[in-house]
């Protein structure tokens, strides 16, 4: 039994040598993965904060450093104009939110003007998928706040 | 700019028309009666880490302080109100970890009356003061109660619900006074919930929209100039006259005697920003470095070390000469005493500019390596190996792995290791300038180590710690390379922080504070101010840190 044990857990570190070298390269995706905007709709006008609601078809969502097959962490890009590179991690910075955690909504508060806004799906590395889970890039527009405000409520 | 507005509250039993702000302890008695020391030391603390700071950041001045109550004035009733609404947050916030009973809350009323100030007596006379008293006493613990005259004036301003809570016949006060009751607005309040955890959630909840109440006004704005913003009060005052100038606003703020508003004087100096807003006690002008041709990896054999302090040039300052606590202890430089403007008006999440005393302390001078990091591997005391060449910045550590490095550290070398705080990063980041980066405004070639900033420059890794230019104070890699953990709690703008360079922390803490951008970011988030927040459980392969610890 002992050495059963042991084998098992050669094979065990094994299989995490092989999953190390294999996520050298890009975590595969299923092809018919789909990755959308549940809210704000394309060309939205807003005003104020605004929750954004990420939807993820025929793939699941995972914690980030997580390699559970067929499954990542939601990445949103807010204003990003530079293509993403396929075999880079997705940057962190503030046009870069990370969702790590394995959330699937967040709330944004813009400054006034038009913002685009697209998802993108990492794996555990933050690295995208192959081929790349992400959403059209949308449009929304964020309105001034309103210069006059409501009186008192009585 | 008018005579009149350089004599504000300072001009002795002259009337003058300001906000009064009351505020009173809830339960002062009870909580003497159980716990007298510790009750006084934690008002004293509030006193002078939060109360002070808030009235002065808000133009305000604290003419009475006799104990649990106290009185301040305010020329802006919006200023006034802001002030009441960061104060209640900040108090609140160090309630949230204590039982109920031991917590130190305060009611507070805001009215705008005709009064006089006795600068000599620190007392201010008039109805003015009798009715926000009344007023104040009507607040419920925590809570912002304001006249009628005050709400006329701020309604349109401070983006906040307001409930009315309709005339009141006040004690002794001849005509009933019309109450409000300031509330953040619904938005704001989803907004608290959604950054907390669920256990202090509750607790958090009117404290954490009170305070986005207050920081929505800035935010909603996106890039309006600071300026703008804390000049309009005097210009109000002042009439007709025109923008106010900065020396104007700077002789204003000397003449009137009284604590320096800081995000005024930031704002007058925001024309001029090449004028040094640090200025270290220990050392005269600070010369910046050429960038280096040599590229010293940060090594821990003696001979590197070495050859980088022959590397350096002459004439640097005081702190270019490094120490370590132990043989594989990260190369220390300490960073002297000085006070310095915290932020930026480039971004919204670096306003409101503020400024900050930083004590003495000891800064890594470049980020851990993975060489350093292997040392903490080894001992079992690090549960992840970074991978990448020994001088390479030790990378994809999350905040919690950062943690477990400096107790290993600290355990290891007898010394307090820890992580620098933000306001400390940033004041030995700007090494003494108060410009875009610290050599200038201008990205320049060789100084820092990120995307578009010029060669040697590899798409995959940062390049070894110690590559790029080192900055006014020695230090190397404070901007570029990689990301770099701070101790503090990420908080979306500088609204309400601390102005002692200590670590902003926040109950339930998620997100903490990342700086110096990194390889893979560009020009814009490699400056001193630049900021950004992140998960601190998760890793990322741009994200490293460096080592401080205090004297």
């Amino acid at each position: 039994l002992k050495e059963f044990v042991m084998r098992a857990s050669l094979l065990g570190t094994g299989l995490l040598l092989l999953s190390c070298v294999v996520a050298q390269s890009q975590t595969q995706a299923p092809n018919d993965a789909e990755l959308y905007f549940i809210s704000p709709r394309d060309g939205q006008r807003l005003r104020g904060a605004f929750t954004v609601r990420f939807g993820l078809s025929n793939m699941g969502v995972t914690q980030a450093g997580s390699s559970w097959a067929n499954s990542g962490h939601h990445h949103l890009l807010v204003d990003v104009a530079e293509p993403l590179h396929p075999n880079e991690p997705i940057p962190s910075g503030n046009n870069y939110q990370h969702f790590g955690g394995g959330q699937t909504e967040t709330r944004l508060q813009l400054p006034p003007g038009r913002h685009t806004l697209q998802l993108v799906l990492g794996d555990a590395e933050h690295r995208p998928f192959e081929p790349m889970v992400i959403s059209r890039k949308i449009t929304i527009h964020v309105l001034p706040p309103l210069e006059r405000r409501p009186g008192p409520r009585r | 700019m008018s005579a009149e507005s350089d004599t504000i509250l300072i001009n002795n039993g002259q009337r003058r028309l300001l906000a009064i702000l009351l505020a009173d302890m809830v339960g002062f008695s009870r909580l003497m009666g159980s716990d007298e020391e510790g009750t006084l030391a934690r008002m004293r603390r509030n006193q002078r880490e939060i109360i002070e700071p808030a009235i002065a950041e808000h133009y305000g001045r604290l003419v009475n302080a006799p104990g649990d109550s106290w009185l301040a004035v305010f020329e802006s009733p919006l200023e006034a109100v802001r002030c009441a609404l960061v104060i209640q947050q900040a108090v609140n916030a160090r309630n949230v970890a204590l039982p109920r009973t031991s917590w130190i809350q305060y009611r507070i009323g805001v009215n705008l009356g005709d009064v006089i100030v006795d600068a000599s007596e620190g007392a201010v006379y008039g109805d003015g003061v009798n009715v926000a008293a009344r007023i104040e006493s009507k607040a419920e613990p925590g809570g912002v109660l304001i006249s009628g005259g005050v709400y006329e004036q701020i309604k349109n301003k401070l983006v906040c619900g307001y409930q009315s809570l309709g005339d009141e016949k006040l004690k002794n006060i001849t005509d009933p006074v019309h109450i409000y009751r300031v509330l953040p607005d619904p938005a704001s309040v989803a907004r608290a919930r959604r950054r907390h955890a669920p256990g202090v959630m509750t607790a958090l909840l009117a404290t954490g929209a009170a305070a986005a109440c207050v920081a929505a006004y800035p935010a909603v704005l996106g890039h309006r100039s600071v300026a703008d913003l804390v000049l309009s009060p005097f210009r109000g005052a002042a009439g007709p006259s025109g923008p106010q100038t900065g020396p104007a606003a700077e002789a204003h703020a000397q003449r009137s005697g009284w604590k320096q508003p800081t995000a005024l004087a930031a704002a007058a100096n925001g024309a001029a920003s090449s004028r040094p807003a640090a200025v270290p006690e220990a050392g005269g002008s600070l010369p910046p470095n050429p960038p280096r041709e040599t590229t010293v990896p940060g090594s821990v054999q003696p001979v590197a070390e070495q050859k980088r302090r022959e590397a350096s040039p002459p004439g640097s300052a005081a702190g270019q000469r490094g120490f370590r606590d132990c043989e594989f202890c990260p190369e220390l430089v300490e960073i002297p005493n000085g006070k310095f403007q915290m932020g930026s008006r480039e971004d919204a999440a670096e306003q409101p500019v503020h400024e900050v005393a930083v004590r003495r302390f000891a800064l890594a001078r470049v980020p851990v390596s993975v060489g350093e990091w292997r040392r903490c591997f080894e001992a079992q005391a690090c549960g992840f190996m970074p991978a990448g060449p020994d001088n390479a910045p030790a990378r994809g550590i999350s905040w919690n792995d950062a943690q477990q490095y400096v107790s290993w550290l600290s355990r290891t070398s007898g010394e307090r290791y820890r992580l620098p705080s933000e306001a400390e990063w940033e004041y030995a980041a700007r090494g003494g300038t108060s410009s875009r980066y610290w050599w200038g405004d201008a990205m320049l070639p060789k100084m820092v180590n990120c995307r578009g900033c010029g060669e040697p420059y590899d798409t995959n890794a940062p390049l070894g710690v110690g590559s790029a230019a080192a900055n006014p104070f020695g230090l190397f890699d404070m901007g570029g390379g990689i990301s770099q953990w701070v101790a503090d709690c990420w908080h979306a703008t500088y609204q309400a922080a601390p102005s002692d360079g200590t670590p902003w922390e926040a109950p339930g803490c998620r997100d903490r504070v990342l700086r110096s951008g990194s390889w893979r970011t560009g020009a814009d988030a490699v400056r001193p101010a630049s900021r950004t927040g992140y998960e601190a459980a998760i890793r990322h392969p741009s994200h490293g840190f460096r080592v401080a610890r205090s004297f």
